[in-house]
C-alpha cells in the first residue's frame, strides 16, 4: 500500500506530461473565520453590522472572546480584558458569547469544508485545515478551491472567511492570519524562506511570550535568527525538543499531516469565577450549573458520557482533572453533578482557593444504545431535564431553571456568565 | 516468650492473620501480627483499625509473652518452611525462628505499640448459625454488593433481626440480594457490615465446617468461630430503604430450570463480551419458550432456545448477563421463577422450592432498556 502510493508521488516527474493527478506542492488550506463570534452576532442582528462588536464576559474578570474588525480599528483586540476593551472602544456594543449558536454555525461550516475533501481537521469552531492534494483532479488547483470555499462560505453562512494556501499546516496558518480580514494568500514552495526569514519568532508556532524572551537573550529575533542558529545554542536555551521543533519550522517544514476530525469525543464546560472561590457550597453551586449546561449538549448531540471528568484551576494556576467512568451513561445534570461532586470531595479540599471549575463528559455513547437501569435512580431528574431542554427550545436557554441556580441566575445579557467550551478551543484565539 | 508449633497450623495461622493487617505507613504497629503465648496456646492477632482478627492455635508454650513481629516477612518465611517442628523464641529485641536447620532472625516491633483490639462487649447479644446456612447466606448476598467506595453504603451487607429471622440485603442499585434465615437471639439489630469481613467469615466458616456465633451491637459486629474471632467497624453509611423496592404485584411469571437458563445466559453473552461496554442479553418469553440472544450486527450474533413455562402474556426484556447470571448462580435449587412486570422494571428472581436450610432467598434485578 504505503509503497504503491509512494511512486505515485515520484512517478510523474518520469512521465513527459504532467498530470493532473499529481500531488499539488502547496495542498494546504488554513481556514479561518474572521472574528467569528462577533460576525455571527452581526448576522443574526442586522442593526449591528458595520459597528465595533466586542464578545465577551462582561463581569470582572471578563474577556474578549471576539471583536468585530470596527472594534479593533480602536485597538480592542481578543484575549484583552473587556474593561480594557471598552475604554478603548466605548461605543463598542458587548454581547455574551453564544456558544450554541455558534457550534450550530460551525456545524454548518465544516459541512461546506468535507464537501471538498474529508481531510478536514477542525481546530476549533471557526478554523480548520484542509488537505486537497487529492482534489485537484475534481475541483482544481488549491488556490481556486480556497477562492470557491470563500464564496460558498459567504453565501451559504453570510460570513467572512480567510484562507492560507501553503506547503504545509504551520505556513497556512501563517498565511491565513496574513490574508486577513476576508482574503487569501497563497505562499508558493520557493517563497517560503523568504516569506518567513523576517517574521519575528512568536510566528512560529509554540513560541510564547516567555520562549521568545529567552530566544531574544541570545539575539534570536527573527526566524532568520532560529533558522541560522547553531543547533546546539538552540538547544541549551529551549531544551532538546523545542529545538528541534523549532528548527523544523524555522526551515519551513511541518511534519504535521491533517487528520480528519472525528465525532465529538467529549463535551465539556468550564467557568473562571470573578474572584477566587473557596466556599465549597459555591463550587457545588457552579458544578450544577455546568452540569447542567453540559448534560443539555449532551441530549442535544444524542449521546451520553461513560466519563465524567472535574477539572480545577487552584489560584496558584496549578490545573488538576479527575475523573470517574460510569456503569451507566449519563446524559443528565442530576448524575453528572453526582459524580463531579464526589471527585471534588475526594480531593479534600481544605478551604484551597480556586480560580476554575469545569465539567466534562468523554467515552460518548449513543444515548440510544442500550442502557442498564437503577434501582434507587430517581429517573424524575433526567425527566424534569428533558422537559426543561423542551421548555428552553420554546422560550430560550433558561426558561427552567434549578431553584439553587436562581439567585446566580443572569438577569440580563450583560451578566451572563462567561462559560466557555474546552475544546474546540473558542474564540480568535491565535493558538492553534 | 517461647513456643513450639506445627509448621503447617502456624502457617495457616499466620496467613490467616495476614488477611487483617494494616498496610498504613503511618502506624507502623499495624502492619505487624502479634503473638501473645500464654497457657498451652499461642494468640495471633492483627488489625487494620477496621477489621481485627484474633486466633488461638494449640501450641506447646515453654516461656509466656508477647511479641509484635512485622507481618509480611513472618508470613514470607513460614510458607517457604521445610515440614518441621517451629521454635520461636524472643531474644530481647529479636525473634528467633528455627525450623530444622534454618534459622532465622526477625527484629521486632515494640508491642506496646499495637492497639487494644476491638472485642465483643461480654453481655452482646449472640446468635449462632449453622456453617452452611452463614456461608451460604454470605456468598448470596455478598455478590450483589458494590465494589465502588464513592458509594460506602452499597459497598456493605445490611443485617437486621427482627421476630426470629435475620435478614441480610446488599444492593450495587442494579441487582439486589435479599436472604432471609431464623434467627435466635431475642434482639432486634441493624447494622451494615463491610463485605470483606463477611468473606472473611465464610471462608473461615466454610473451612472450618463449624457454627457460627454473631454478635451485633451498636458500632461493630462480631464474627466468632470456635477457635477464632473476627470484629469489624460498621459503615455508617445510611442503607437504601430497600424493601419498597420489591415489588408486590407481578404480571408475568416464568418458571425454568436453573441451571439450564445459567449455561445458556454465559454462552450467549460470550458474543457481547467482545465489546467494550457490557452488551445486553435479551430473554424472549413466549408460552413455553425461553429464547436467549445477544449482540449486534457490527460483532456478531448469537442465539439459544431452551424450555421455561411463562404465565401472563410474552415479553421481550434485557439484562446485563453478569448481574442475570450472578443471580442465577447463587439461587439455588433445581428451578427458579421469574417475575416481569414489563421490560423498564425490576425482575425478581427466587428459587422455585424454599431453601433446604430454610428461610426464603430474593434477587431482584434491573433489566437493560434495549
Amino acid at each position: 500500500m504505503s509503497s504503491a502510493r509512494a511512486q505515485r508521488r515520484v512517478a510523474p516527474t518520469a512521465y513527459p506530461w504532467p498530470t493532473m493527478t499529481e500531488r499539488p506542492p502547496e495542498p494546504i488550506l488554513h481556514l479561518d473565520m474572521d472574528a467569528f463570534y462577533a460576525a455571527v452576532e452581526a448576522l443574526d442582528d442586522p442593526s449591528l453590522a458595520g459597528r465595533p462588536v466586542l464578545v465577551g464576559g462582561a463581569g470582572g474578570r471578563g474577556v474578549v472572546a471576539s471583536a468585530s474588525y470596527e472594534a479593533r480599528a480602536c485597538g480592542a483586540s481578543s484575549a484583552m480584558p473587556m474593561a480594557k476593551a471598552r475604554r478603548l472602544c466605548p461605543d463598542a456594543v458587548v454581547r455574551p458569547p453564544r456558544f450554541d449558536r455558534y457550534r450550530q454555525v460551525s456545524a454548518a461550516l465544516l459541512d461546506l469544508l468535507r464537501d471538498v475533501t474529508p481531510l478536514v481537521e477542525p481546530l476549533s469552531l471557526d478554523e480548520a485545515f484542509l488537505d486537497v492534494g487529492g482534489s485537484r483532479r475534481l475541483l482544481g488547483e488549491p488556490v481556486e478551491i480556497a477562492a470557491h470555499l470563500r464564496a460558498r462560505i459567504r453565501d451559504a453562512l453570510g460570513l467572512p472567511a480567510s484562507v492560507g494556501v501553503a506547503p504545509n499546516l504551520h505556513l497556512a496558518k501563517l498565511c491565513s492570519q496574513r490574508a486577513k480580514p476576508d482574503g487569501v494568500l497563497h505562499l508558493r514552495r520557493e517563497e517560503v524562506a523568504g516569506f518567513l526569514a523576517p517574521l519575528p519568532v512568536r510566528a512560529l508556532w509554540g513560541v510564547g511570550e516567555a520562549t521568545a524572551e529567552r530566544l531574544a537573550r541570545f539575539g534570536l529575533r527573527t526566524v532568520a535568527d532560529v533558522a541560522a542558529a547553531d543547533p546546539g545554542l538552540l538547544r541549551r536555551v529551549v531544551g532538546q525538543a523545542a529545538a528541534t521543533h523549532l528548527a523544523e519550522l524555522a526551515a519551513g517544514e511541518d511534519p504535521r499531516t491533517v487528520t480528519p476530525y472525528e465525532p465529538a469525543r467529549s463535551i465539556s464546560a468550564e467557568e473562571t469565577f470573578a474572584t477566587d472561590v473557596d466556599d465549597p457550597e459555591v463550587l457545588r453551586r457552579e458544578l450544577l450549573r455546568l452540569a447542567e449546561d453540559v448534560a443539555r449538549r449532551l441530549r442535544g448531540e444524542g449521546v451520553a458520557a461513560r466519563t465524567v471528568t472535574l477539572k480545577l484551576r487552584y489560584a496558584t494556576f496549578e490545573t488538576i482533572t479527575r475523573s470517574r467512568t460510569l456503569t451507566t451513561p449519563a446524559d443528565d445534570a442530576a448524575a453528572l453533578h453526582r459524580e463531579v461532586v464526589a471527585a471534588l470531595e475526594a480531593l479534600r479540599l481544605q478551604r484551597a482557593r480556586v480560580r476554575l471549575v469545569g465539567v466534562g463528559g468523554s467515552n460518548l455513547v449513543p444515548a440510544g444504545a442500550a442502557r442498564q437501569l437503577d434501582l434507587l435512580a430517581d429517573d424524575r431528574w433526567s425527566r424534569l431535564e428533558r422537559a426543561a431542554d423542551a421548555a428552553g427550545a420554546r422560550f430560550g436557554a433558561g426558561a427552567v431553571t434549578r431553584g439553587a441556580l436562581l439567585d446566580e441566575a443572569p438577569t440580563s445579557g450583560d451578566a451572563a456568565p462567561s462559560s466557555q467550551a474546552w475544546r474546540p478551543a473558542g474564540g480568535d484565539d491565535p493558538v492553534p | 516468650m517461647k513456643f513450639r508449633a506445627e509448621r503447617s497450623e502456624f502457617a495457616d495461622a499466620v496467613a490467616w492473620a495476614l488477611r487483617s493487617v494494616g498496610s498504613r505507613a503511618t502506624l507502623p504497629a499495624l502492619s505487624g501480627v502479634l503473638l501473645d503465648a500464654q497457657g498451652d496456646e499461642l494468640h495471633l492477632s492483627s488489625t487494620d483499625l477496621e477489621l481485627s482478627g484474633t486466633l488461638r492455635l494449640p501450641v506447646q508454650v515453654e516461656q509466656e509473652g508477647r511479641a509484635l513481629v512485622p507481618g509480611r516477612l513472618l508470613g514470607d518465611i513460614v510458607r517457604t518452611l521445610p515440614n518441621a517442628a517451629v521454635e520461636a523464641a524472643v531474644d530481647d529485641d529479636v525473634l528467633q525462628l528455627t525450623c530444622g536447620r534454618a534459622s532465622f532472625a526477625l527484629r521486632l516491633m515494640p508491642a506496646e505499640d499495637f492497639p487494644a483490639l476491638a472485642r465483643p462487649a461480654e453481655d452482646a447479644a449472640e446468635a449462632t448459625l449453622k456453617s452452611e446456612v452463614f456461608a451460604t447466606t454470605v456468598t448470596q448476598v455478598g455478590r450483589a454488593a458494590s465494589s465502588d467506595e464513592h458509594r460506602p453504603a452499597l459497598t456493605g451487607v445490611h443485617l437486621s433481626t427482627a421476630d426470629g429471622v435475620l435478614t441480610a440485603a446488599a444492593t450495587d442499585s442494579y441487582r439486589l440480594a435479599v436472604r432471609s434465615v431464623p434467627w435466635d437471639a431475642a434482639v432486634d439489630a441493624q447494622a451494615l457490615i463491610p463485605r470483606r469481613a463477611l468473606d472473611e467469615g465464610r471462608r473461615a466458616a466454610e473451612s472450618l465446617g463449624a457454627d457460627v456465633h454473631l454478635l451485633l451491637e451498636a458500632s461493630q459486629a462480631t464474627i466468632s468461630l470456635p477457635d477464632r474471632r473476627l470484629t469489624t467497624r460498621l459503615l455508617e453509611a445510611s442503607f437504601p430503604e430497600y424493601q419498597n423496592l420489591i415489588p408486590d404485584t407481578t404480571e408475568r411469571r416464568l418458571r425454568v430450570d436453573r441451571a439450564a437458563l445459567l449455561e445458556t445466559v454465559k454462552r450467549v453473552a460470550v458474543v457481547g463480551e467482545a465489546n467494550t461496554s457490557a452488551t445486553p442479553v435479551t430473554l424472549s418469553l413466549t408460552g413455553d419458550t425461553v429464547e436467549v440472544t445477544a449482540g449486534s450486527g457490527e460483532v456478531g450474533k448469537a442465539e439459544e432456545a431452551l424450555p421455561g413455562e411463562l404465565e401472563g402474556e410474552p415479553l421481550q426484556i434485557g439484562f446485563n448477563p453478569r448481574y442475570l447470571s450472578d443471580g442465577l448462580e447463587v439461587a439455588g435449587g433445581e428451578e427458579v421463577t421469574l417475575e416481569f412486570r414489563d421490560e423498564l422494571k425490576p425482575a425478581v428472581l427466587r428459587p422455585a422450592a424454599e431453601p433446604e436450610d430454610g428461610g426464603d432467598f430474593l434477587y431482584l434485578l434491573m433489566p437493560v432498556r434495549l
